[in-house]
């Protein structure tokens, strides 16, 4: 059991059971943690409203199962169909105006840094493509120029979903949206590319479609962001209400979305730099194994 | 009317490891894992009816979960 995370005695009786149970056994502090914690852990995300069948709140759960250190992490959120999610999770996040996340962050870690000097204080931004891309692109962009050294992760589901569909920049060209009738004139903005050349450490594009490399994927990015420098995750996480799929079929779309040669085949950038603080990581964890098998 | 997801407990292999349904159910603590039991289990109040763990376990062939009405 978690030894930070405790409840005052005079409180037990009138706490929610959510709040007992998030106490009793959430994964706070448990240095193992991951998806493979779900169905017997408490996971540290209630109900919340996103649609039956959204694959970012798959997303979000594999996230939240990875994360090292939830009890020393500070999320970012910002306005979007993510923003109906942030309310219910059990790590502290502040919700930034619309676009601004990275910018909030930024001051965030910096301040936690002056504030906790001997404790890890991991801060990541989770946000949609219109926050990340287009309406907070400055912010996004001026915070890997500065290699401020937190975790942006973009909810890339290739539209505004939250007001209804209209184009966004990750948006593919050509694609027909409700709000977006004429059709995309450009191409999906090649962010992942952008954030290699704009100074982060590691990047990564992917799909939720599977736990292990999601979870393997967060603690390489949160670790890098810690030690290295910026770290840049897109997920390909489809509004399935926007384009026209049932609520069983979000798995399937993020499938034939990373098949080989499509748009979110899985492709990830390792500076030189977070590639020898993974190695030496890689290193540590073998030396451990062999210490505790002799 | 509502659907729920329902496990038929004889037909679940998670004694053999299977945690499909668990994995890729959108929601959190939503599908819990019995652990005495070794079978999955919904949690109703917080299932939102989406199929999506009957299409991942009728995909490994083992066909134990089905929606009812509620
Ligand atoms: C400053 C500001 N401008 C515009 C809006 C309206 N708005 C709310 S959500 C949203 C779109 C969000 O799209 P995205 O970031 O892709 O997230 P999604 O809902 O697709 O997950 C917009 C434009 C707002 N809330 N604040
Ligand atoms: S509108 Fe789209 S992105 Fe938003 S909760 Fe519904 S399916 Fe998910
Ligand atoms: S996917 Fe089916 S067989 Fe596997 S644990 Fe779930 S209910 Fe049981
Ligand atoms: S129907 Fe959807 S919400 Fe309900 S248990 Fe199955 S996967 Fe989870
Ligand atoms: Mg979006």
């Amino acid at each position: 059991m978690a030894n930070r995370i405790q409840i005052n005695k005079e409180f037990v009786d009138i706490m929610p059971q959510d709040y007992l149970d998030l106490v009793e056994s959430g994964t706070f502090e448990s240095p193992n943690r991951g998806w493979k914690d779900f169905g017997t852990a408490t996971e540290l995300i209630a109900e919340h409203s996103l649609c039956a069948g959204c694959p970012e709140s798959i997303a979000f759960r594999h996230i939240m199962a990875s994360i090292p250190n939830p009890e020393d992490t500070v999320m970012v959120g910002s306005t979007g169909c993510t923003s109906l999610v942030f309310p219910m999770i059990a790590v502290h996040n502040i919700h930034s105006l619309f676009g601004n996340q990275n910018a909030i962050a930024t001051g965030l870690k910096r301040a936690l840094a002056v504030r906790f000097p001997d404790r890890i204080k991991d801060v990541i931004v989770l946000a949609g493509d219109g926050a990340t891309v287009d309406i907070g692109l400055d912010m996004t962009l001026q915070s890997w120029f500065r290699k401020e050294r937190f975790t942006t992760i973009c909810f890339d589901n290739e539209l505004y979903a939250n007001t209804g569909g209209q184009e966004s920049g990750l948006m593919q060209k050509g694609f027909l949206a409700k709000m977006a009738p004429v059709g995309k004139r450009f191409d999906k903005v090649r962010l992942p590319e952008i954030a290699r050349e704009s100074g982060c450490d590691y990047v990564a594009i992917m799909t939720a479609s599977k736990p292990s490399l999601v979870e393997k994927v967060i603690k390489q990015a949160v670790l890098i962001a810690r030690e290295v420098g910026p770290t840049y995750i897109q997920i390909y996480t489809p509004c399935i209400l926007e384009i026209g799929k049932q609520s069983m079929e979000g798995l399937q779309e993020m499938r034939t979305s990373e098949a080989p040669g499509e748009r979110f085949k899985f492709r990830e950038f390792i500076s030189p730099e977070a590639q020898s603080f993974l190695d030496g990581l890689a290193e540590k964890k073998k030396a451990e194994k062999i210490a505790a098998t002799t | 009317m509502y659907n729920v997801a329902e496990v038929n407990a004889e037909a679940c292999v998670a004694q053999k490891g299977c945690r499909l349904c668990i994995m890729y159910c959108p929601e959190a603590n939503c599908i819990q894992l019995d652990s005495q039991k070794m079978k999955a289990v919904i949690v109703e109040s917080r299932c939102k009816g989406c199929e999506l763990c009957v299409v991942v376990c009728d995909a490994a062939k083992h066909n134990a979960i089905k929606m009812v009405a509620r």
